[in-house]
Formats: C-alpha cells, structure tokens, sequence
C-alpha cells in the first residue's frame, strides 16, 4: 500500500511539476517572442542600412536574415495552399526555392526602406500553445501617423521564427495566397504553371537589380 | 450625352500661401485636361458606353467548377468573384487611366509641393470629412470615437488653422476612418461579390451603396450643388484623388512589381483593408477569421 501510494504520489507530483512548467513556459513564450522580434529589427538595421553595401551584397545579406528569421518553407506550403497536396516532391522542392527567391526580391526593398526607420514594439499576444502575436509601430518621418504592424512569431519548442508580417490589417501571407492561388486555378490546378510564372517574375525582379 | 462637363475657372488668388497656389495649378491643370478630353470625346461619347456595355455582356461572369469538386467549389465561393473576367477588364482599363493620368499627376506633385504642404492638404482634407465620419460613427452607435472625432474637428479647425495642423493626433486623439460602406456592415450587410468599379477601383455592392451614400451625406457637397459650386466639389474631389494616390505610390508599385497576379493581389488587399477599418482594427487570431484555413506553424523543416 505504501508503495502504491508512492507511485500515485509520484504520478501527481510529476503532473503537478510538469503543469507548473508549463504556467512559466507560457509567460516566457510571449516575452521570448518579443525578444525575438526585437533581435530581428536590430540584426535587420546593422545589415541593411549601411550606404556602402553594393546592391548584390545588400540582397545576400537580405537573403541570409531573412531565412533565420523567418519560417519560409512553412510559410510557401500555406501559401500554396489547397495545392501542395497534389504537387510532387520535385515540384514542392523547386517551388519552396522559387518562393524563397521570390520573398527574398521583393522584400529587399521594402526592408531597407523602413529598417532605418523607428520600430517600436508595443505587447505581445498569446494566440495558441506555440504561436504569439507581437505588436509593433514604425514611425514615420515628417510626422504623418505611425504604421501598425504586427509579427506573427511562432516556436517549434527550441526554434523561433516569423510566420507572418500583417501590416495595418493586411497580411503578407493571405495575400501571397490568394495571388498565388488564383494563377494555379488559371493554369487548370497544375502547380507547375505556377513554378512557370514564378521563374519568369523572379527572372524580371533579378534583371531589374542588376540595373 | 457628356460624359464630364466641368467649367475652366482660372483663379488668380494673390500668392499668399505659395502651396495653395500650387494646388489651384493643378487643379487647373486637371481641369483643362478633362475639358480637352471631353471636347476629343463629345463625338464618341455615346459610342464609347456601347463598348462599355458589349465589353460588360460579352465577359460576363466566371466559369464556375464541377459541382463535384467540393474543393473547388469552396474555393469559389470564399473568392467570391462570380464577375471576375468583367472586373478584370474594368481593372485593364483603371490601370490605363491610373498609367496615364492618375500616377504622373500624383508623381507631379509629389515632386512640385513640398512634404509639409502635402501633408497640411491631406491632413486639411481629412479634417472637411469630419461631417460623415461622425455620421457613421454615429449610426454604428460608436460614442467614443463620436467623441474622438468632435474633438479632432473642434481642436484642428482652430488651434490647427483649418486641419492643416493635425493638433489633435499630436495631443493622443489619432485619426480613424469611417464611411457608411463601414457602417452598413457593423448593421449585419454582407459584402456580396467583388466589384471593380470603373475609376473608383476595387469595391462590391454593399460599398459601392456606401459610397454613393457618403457623396450624398456630405455637408460640403450639399452645399456646393446648392449654391452653384460644383466645380469647387470637383476640385475638391480631384485634389483628393491626387493627394490619396501620392501616398500610395511605393505601396502600390510594390505590389505590382512582386505579384504574380496583380488583379488577385489587390482583390486579397482591399478585402482585408476593409475587414480591418470595419473593425476598427482589432486584430482577431486567424482561426477567428477562418477556420476552414490552417495557418502555418513553425515546424522542424524551418530550421
């Protein structure tokens, strides 16, 4: 009797401990998503506000944050949506790279436009077990009202990343989505039409950079 | 039948603000260009809404899926875009009048006013919609923001000399938008389909009512069509035309420069704007919003 009690005594002990790690697991998530973001934004401002980078240069560093911070393969198979189902796995590989090519282009950009500018982040918000929301403002110069935007951080237990940027209500992902989405429907639902048209904008964005 | 009839009035003000001066150039400017394309088009006018219509009939409405596919057909109804192919063409056609119209002018005073001045007219702009913003907040039952918005209009009208001076967002009262698509929606009305209007851009039934509701329930406008002004409510409407696509000049050539589907882009972006002006940007978790999509978790293939 007494060692059964032992082992019941044990089984809620151990209930009991694992459920306390998991009250400070979910307070640290938000804070440690924040961190997170915050890490980004200044990683982001070192590597691409210096004038003396070439724009090639520029766009490999752009590359090299861009895929530590972000989750991108996660990212191009929501994206892709109801089609990566039906895609093979050559055209799922040389998709998810056309997409990372793709975000990496046409973010360059934008990211060295506002990584000079003031962001401040504001709380951050549970949303599930492994997903936060992280709120954010960038200030504007001139004095016009500041931009809100919002991280979507997610964790894997060890590792974080960005699922999302939503900015003032839109979101990167649900647009990439219903753009990608609907070229495939125009190409019959064949994720290689796709990949196609990827190839050829991608071609176009690197052209103009070489400019 | 004229399509546009405006009177040339050439305003010889004294020049004393060196940026009204400039706007009422380009007001003239616009004015002119409209006149002139009018007297070009008089003769075609009638020929020009034929094509309209035929161009209307003759793309109708999209294919719709094999009922059987239950996928596809989910996926058409949350596109919601029965008139696609129309509205792709009114689309080709915006685009046209935003290429050679709309963007060089906002390009054009984005580079002949300065900064400060584009900012005092936006922000005096925003300050002569007080009228309906307060309306609709009003009509949603939203006394707070009804509150907010008296107190911008009351403080910025003076202290910020006519809403030049954005005073109040500066004091902790930031601007919001309201317009009576907005507040057809907090009252239960659907969106209904995707609607590209012509000029106006992307819309749908239910705000496309809003807007013409917000034309007719400005006080302004009431009172220019009253006392013979209409073409101060057109230049008024012109200035912000030009202003509103001067601040969206880079968001815009983004997105056309990294989407596939540019038509597809805008469509997601204006939905999503709306979604997040009807509900005065309370940012909902993403399953709240659909719970039919599995949004993306980091797993390992991340690291």
């Amino acid at each position: 009797m007494i060692k059964r009690i032992g082992v019941v005594g044990a089984i809620i002990g151990l209930v009991a401990v694992s459920g306390m790690n998991f009250g400070v697991h979910a307070a640290d998530l938000e804070a440690d998503s924040r961190q997170f973001i915050q890490k980004v934004a200044d990683q982001a401002i070192e590597s691409l506000t210096s004038n003396d980078a070439s724009k090639s240069e520029r766009v490999s560093r752009f590359r090299t944050l861009f895929k530590e911070s972000f989750a991108v393969k996660s990212i191009g198979k929501f994206v892709l949506g109801r089609y990566w189902r039906g895609a093979s796995e050559d055209e799922k590989t040389e998709y998810l790279a056309l997409f990372e090519d793709l975000m990496v282009i046409s973010y360059v950009d934008r990211f060295s436009n506002y990584a000079g500018e003031a962001l401040s982040l504001k709380d951050a918000r549970k949303e599930n077990e492994t997903n936060v929301t992280v709120f954010s403002e960038i200030k504007r110069p001139g004095g016009a009202n500041p931009i809100r935007v919002n991280w979507r951080v997610g964790t894997n237990g060890t590792i974080y990343k960005i699922l999302d940027v939503v900015v003032e209500g839109t979101s990167m992902s649900t647009t990439l989505r219903s753009d990608f989405s609907s070229i495939v429907r125009q190409k019959n639902g064949k994720v290689a039409g796709l990949i196609e048209e990827l190839k050829k904008k991608t071609a176009s964005l690197e052209a103009e950079t070489q400019n | 039948m004229s399509l546009f009839y405006i009177k040339i009035t050439q305003k010889n003000t004294p020049h004393v603000w060196s940026f009204r001066v400039g706007v009422n150039r380009i007001v003239t400017v616009i004015q002119q260009y409209l006149a002139m394309t009018n007297t070009m088009l008089k003769p075609f006018s009638s020929a020009i809404v034929l094509i309209l219509c035929a161009l209307l009939i003759v793309s109708g409405c999209a294919n719709m899926p094999d009922p059987a596919d239950r996928e596809a057909v989910a996926d058409y109804m949350q596109v919601n875009d029965p008139l696609e192919p129309t509205n792709r063409n009114v689309f080709s056609i915006n685009q046209g009048i935003d290429k050679g119209l709309l963007k060089p002018a906002a390009e054009f005073y984005r580079d002949m006013v300065p900064a400060t001045a584009r900012l005092g007219i936006s922000n005096a702009l925003n300050n002569l919609r007080t009228p309906v913003i307060l309306l609709n907040n009003l009509l949603q039952g939203d006394l707070d923001r009804s509150v907010a918005t008296l107190a911008r209009f009351l403080v910025n009208s003076t202290v910020g000399m006519l809403g030049i001076a954005d005073v109040a967002a500066e004091l902790g009262v930031p601007p919001h938008s309201e317009d009576f698509g907005q507040t057809l929606a907090v009252w239960g009305i659907p969106s209904g389909p995707y609607l590209m209007l012509p000029f106006f851009g992307p819309s749908n039934p239910r705000d496309t009512v809003g807007l013409v509701v917000d034309v007719l329930t400005d006080p302004l406008n009431m009172w220019m069509s009253n006392t013979d002004r209409t073409e101060l409510a057109l230049s008024r409407a012109g200035v912000n035309v030009i202003s509103q696509r001067e601040l969206n000049l880079e968001l815009l050539n983004e997105v056309e420069k990294s989407s596939l589907d540019f038509y597809a882009a805008i469509r997601s972006l204006y939905r999503q704007r709306r979604a997040h002006e009807i509900s005065n940007g309370v940012v909902l978790d993403q399953a709240d919003v659909d719970e039919n999509i599995d949004f993306p978790k980091v797993s390992d293939i991340d690291g």
